[in-house]
């Protein structure tokens, strides 16, 4: 029997904030543990929530860009339970009226673009931090109302792809528009999988199972695309599967069970009575998404239709938002995009890897980069020049112009030298030219690289090979 | 003299008048409580009382702030900061808060000088005054200790009808300020819902507390709501509204419409009482208030009770769940931290309280949030409409605080009774309507108090004050106290 799968995703996203959800306590991850805590994070009695502006803010930046219909009144409910992590006794969360609901995201997997519904994205407060060491627990309470935000997709997504494709776009989307750092390795976006699967076509739901925390983009796509396999072949095997919570283990190699879900938790949920429903208005959200920095979506736009870049390009300079806001700055000096973003793309991501340093470090100024560019563009030096160039301004930012002064680095592109220099080698090698007429690809590329070793690669590449196609063609 | 048992306002007229300094009152204060009988404390404070006092009485009289050098005592489910505070609970043994709640901030600005903590009803759930982890506060008008002097306030009211202190805090979740008032023979006051900040008031039923206090005047009420009242960044309920010059008011009901609701006090049977309420209401009818009865659904009326019971059991389960041993307080060992939480609650609790809780839990569980935590939402919302209604057209309901005295500590009472049910439970329809609230003496019956209550609109505190002062007038039960009307 031919299945398919079913997956809803829960993505929870620390946001960066200068103090908790709730109260006034400085937020710093870096901190020594339970250095950043008040009475109120400890829920010391009489202690009362007040809401964090910023947070709120940040959670309709994450709206508005999943395409959401944004609550202009705040409500904040109560989720009961008992556990060591929770100081109150209570988590503050939003149950019945989340800030935003009905939105979208459109993924784009190999130009087939699938819509993926997102139910709903709610604000709440993290739990403190728990290590259990032998017997022992130690708690953090440093992380205890930190603000969170949940984003609850609907069950549209069919594979471990279209999974780590929908992660991927959030992170995207929370880092370009500066709401969290997104760092799945350190826990600031966790992601939680809902896998079920059915006979294809047909309706009803399968059986679903609960996979938690998947600590990177690459491992959602594999323990899903595992889980699905799984769930495949306990069916084929004539079992049923059962609802539970299990978890990846990159041991085995497989999904183990953690807990098997009887029946729902019940968390009497019920509305938080320190807090009356806050009236944000329109007029506040207005402000707060004309304030948002560009969502990453407009960015691949523009660059696609302003700056005529590449899918491909586009995709590496988005990889992180840093190097996009290196490329922005950079092709605000130069309309040469295209060169500007292989420079980044190619020597500068090659420096940066080899040296293990974020674009945020490097030395060389956009400014300085463009000027490459430009230089590239007149003709006054070759790539290869290029490369020399901004080996000298990742140690020093200086005007390339004077470096390639200073290293006597001049870009042949008089015709009339380049055609001279071609007839010599022309006459050096009269059985390449055999070889070309008679078929010989390679032999061309043969003759340029005499080319360039006889001009020390100063010779113009494009020019070159023009004026060197002419002559053969003569010959 | 007695300093001490008489109003705020006249203290600060002899600390005018170089009569008397604020050491000498508060050395008198202190002579008193330490022969309390009413076991009224919980935790005093004499010697940082005494050493202000005597920097208070060095220093020149504040002329126009009326709490300077007053002495006071805090009911024990307010925040102070260093002063250990324990609800009366045996689980927060030993917690001494790091912070003041907003309104012992702002009577400390007042130079205000506290005495300590008194007993309550443990985590100010109940009305009897028997449930504090420290047993019974007796009523002092009875030296027999046979009587209640009620709740959950106790102790707050014990201290002020004896005459200890013209002022003490308290808090009002369904009557907690109001009913002990009556019992005690006090002004017992409640402002509206976001009006005092909630800041360090230890939560029972967020929806419906409310920090409140008890006085011997009328006055005394309105000058402490200008110094609570106001916003607190601190508490995101607390309202913006304005602050009125409350002492201001003109005491006077020319023109007043005053709302009596028949399916309550006809439910009373004391004859001593009726008597002095039909003749308050003459006495008011005779001063130009216009008197109305006005009919409220009686099965509403009957539901008050439950409404209330209902959502406040409901509420506390959340918000004492952070009474766990992992944290502060109580603490018993356990072998997970489910067992430590487990053994602290067991221990820490009285079984009035678990009952409480399981009952909250229970109404709250999902397969029963529909029958029991929503539809006493959903009356509460048909309550308060309803009494909206009567004060769209009236400016206060009146009516007796409790259907008679202080009952005996053995006195059982029938849940079921109507006249319980009815007339003893009603105060909790300015919780529910989150309305401001005052009780003051109306009566004495076998020399025990009674009192009678004023119920207004929303931030009508001022004008609640007005009518509150000339009811006051025709009792002629202003500054009453043990003693003073023998």
């Amino acid at each position: 029997m031919e299945y398919e799968a079913v997956i809803g995703l829960e993505i929870h996203i620390e946001t960066k904030t200068k103090t908790k959800m709730f109260s006034s306590s400085p937020v710093d991850y870096s901190a020594a543990p339970n250095t950043l805590v008040t009475p109120t994070d400890l829920a010391h009695p009489g202690t009362l929530p007040r809401v964090n502006k910023r947070a709120v803010e940040n959670a309709i930046r994450v709206c508005h860009a999943l395409n959401m219909e944004i609550d202009e009144t705040l409500y904040f409910d109560r989720k009961n339970y008992f556990y060591s992590d929770l100081p109150k006794g209570y988590q503050i969360t939003q149950d019945k009226r989340p800030i935003g609901k009905k939105g979208y995201l459109d993924l784009n997997i190999d130009g087939q673009v699938t819509r993926i519904g997102i139910t709903r994205l709610h604000m709440e407060e993290d739990t403190a931090k728990q290590l259990h060491i032998l017997d022992y627990s130690l708690i953090d309470y440093n992380r205890a109302g930190i603000p969170l935000i949940e984003v609850v997709s609907e069950p549209d997504i069919r594979n471990g792809k279209e999974a780590a494709k929908f992660v991927e776009l959030i992170r995207e989307i929370v880092t370009f528009t500066d709401v969290s750092d997104g760092k799945m390795e350190e826990g600031s976006l966790r992601c939680d999988v809902n896998v079920s699967i059915r006979p294809k076509g047909r309706e009803a739901f399968g059986t679903k199972v609960e996979v938690k925390n998947l600590n990177s983009i690459s491992n959602v796509e594999k323990v899903i695309d595992i889980e699905i396999e799984r769930q495949k072949q306990v069916l084929a095997s004539g079992g049923q599967v059962i609802q539970e919570t299990r978890r990846y283990d990159d041991e085995v190699k497989t999904t183990i069970s953690m807990r098997v879900k009887n029946s729902a938790v019940d968390y009497k949920y019920y509305p938080e009575a320190n807090l009356v429903p806050i009236h944000i208005g329109r007029e506040f959200i207005d402000d707060v998404i004309k304030n948002c920095p560009e969502l990453p979506t407009t960015k691949r736009m523009r660059y696609a239709d302003q700056f005529k870049l590449s899918q491909f390009d586009i995709d590496i300079l988005l990889a992180s938002k840093d190097v996009s806001n290196y490329f922005d700055e950079s092709v605000k000096h130069t309309t040469n995009y295209k060169l500007v973003a292989n420079l980044i793309n190619g020597e500068i991501a090659t420096f940066l890897n080899k040296n293990n340093v974020q674009i945020t470090s490097l030395i060389t100024s956009p400014k300085n980069l463009a000027r490459v560019a430009d230089m590239i563009n007149d003709g006054k030096i070759s790539n290869k020049q290029a490369r020399t160039i901004l080996e000298h301004l990742f140690v020093e930012d200086q005007d390339p112009v004077q470096v390639a002064k200073k290293l006597n680095m001049v870009q042949i592109s008089d015709e009339n030298a380049i055609l001279a220099l071609v007839n010599v080698v022309l006459d050096e090698n009269p059985s390449v030219i055999e070889d070309y007429k008679n078929g010989k690809d390679r032999a061309f590329g043969f003759l340029v690289g005499i080319l360039m070793k006889k001009s020390q690669g100063k010779i113009n590449p494009s020019i070159a090979s023009t004026i060197l196609k002419q002559e053969i063609e003569k010959r | 003299m007695d300093y001490t048992a008489l109003s705020i306002k006249e203290i600060h007229d002899l600390y005018l008048s170089g009569k008397v300094t604020p050491l000498q009152v508060v050395e008198q204060a202190i002579a008193k409580a330490q022969k309390d009988t009413n076991n009224a404390l919980e935790k005093t404070t004499f010697a940082e009382a005494l050493k202000q006092a005597k920097d208070l009485s060095n220093s020149p009289v504040e002329k126009d702030n009326l709490l300077w050098g007053i002495p006071y005592f805090i009911k024990d489910n307010i925040s102070t900061k260093g002063v250990e505070t324990t609800a009366s609970s045996n689980i927060l043994k030993g917690y001494i808060p790091l912070f003041n709640a907003e309104v012992i901030t702002r009577l400390n600005n007042k130079k205000a000088i506290s005495l300590g903590k008194t007993t309550l009803d443990e985590l100010a759930m109940g009305g009897s005054g028997m449930s504090g982890h420290l047993g019974y506060t007796f009523n002092p008008y009875d030296e027999t200790h046979k009587r209640r002097v009620g709740g959950s306030s106790a102790g707050s009211a014990a201290v002020v009808a004896a005459g200890i202190v013209p002022f003490a805090l308290g808090s009002d979740t369904g009557d907690s300020v109001r009913k002990p008032a009556s019992y005690a023979g006090l002004v017992g006051f409640k402002p509206t819902w976001g009006r005092i900040s909630r800041f360090g008031l230890f939560p029972f039923t967020p929806s419906l507390d409310a920090i409140g206090y008890f006085t011997r005047s009328v006055f005394d009420a309105a000058l402490l709501l200008e110094v609570l009242a106001g916003r607190d960044e601190k508490d995101f309920t607390s309202s913006l509204k304005e602050v009125n010059d409350y002492t201001k008011y003109r005491a006077g009901v020319g023109g007043v419409k005053i709302a009596l609701i028949k399916g309550i006090s006809d439910k009373i049977t004391n004859k001593t009482l009726l008597e002095a309420y039909e003749k308050s209401l003459k006495e008011l009818k005779n001063r130009g208030a216009i008197i109305e009865y006005v009919n409220i659904d009686q099965v509403l009326i009957n539901a008050i009770f439950s409404t209330y019971f209902v959502l406040s059991c409901a509420e506390s389960t959340s918000n004492n769940a952070n009474l766990d041993g992992v944290k502060f307080g109580l603490r018993q060992a356990g072998e997970t931290y489910l067992d430590v939480i487990k053994n602290t609650r067991t221990k820490g609790f009285s079984p009035l309280i678990k009952r409480r809780f399981i009952i909250g839990a229970y109404s709250l569980k999902q397969e029963n949030q529909e029958l029991l935590f929503k539809r006493a939402q959903k009356a509460r919302r048909l309550i308060v409409d309803e009494v909206n209604k009567v004060l769209s057209k009236y400016d206060v309901i009146y009516l007796p605080a409790a259907p008679g005295i202080a009952p005996e500590f053995n006195q059982k009472a029938d849940n079921l009774n109507i006249e319980h049910l009815v007339a003893d439970n009603h105060l909790a329809i300015a919780n529910l309507a989150g309305l401001p609230s005052i009780t003051l003496p109306l009566c004495l019956d076998n020399d025990l108090p009674i009192g009678v209550n004023l119920t207004g609109r929303a931030f009508a505190e001022k004008q609640l004050f007005a009518i509150a002062a000339v009811v006051e007038e025709i009792t002629g039960l202003k500054g009453l106290q043990v003693g003073s009307k023998k």
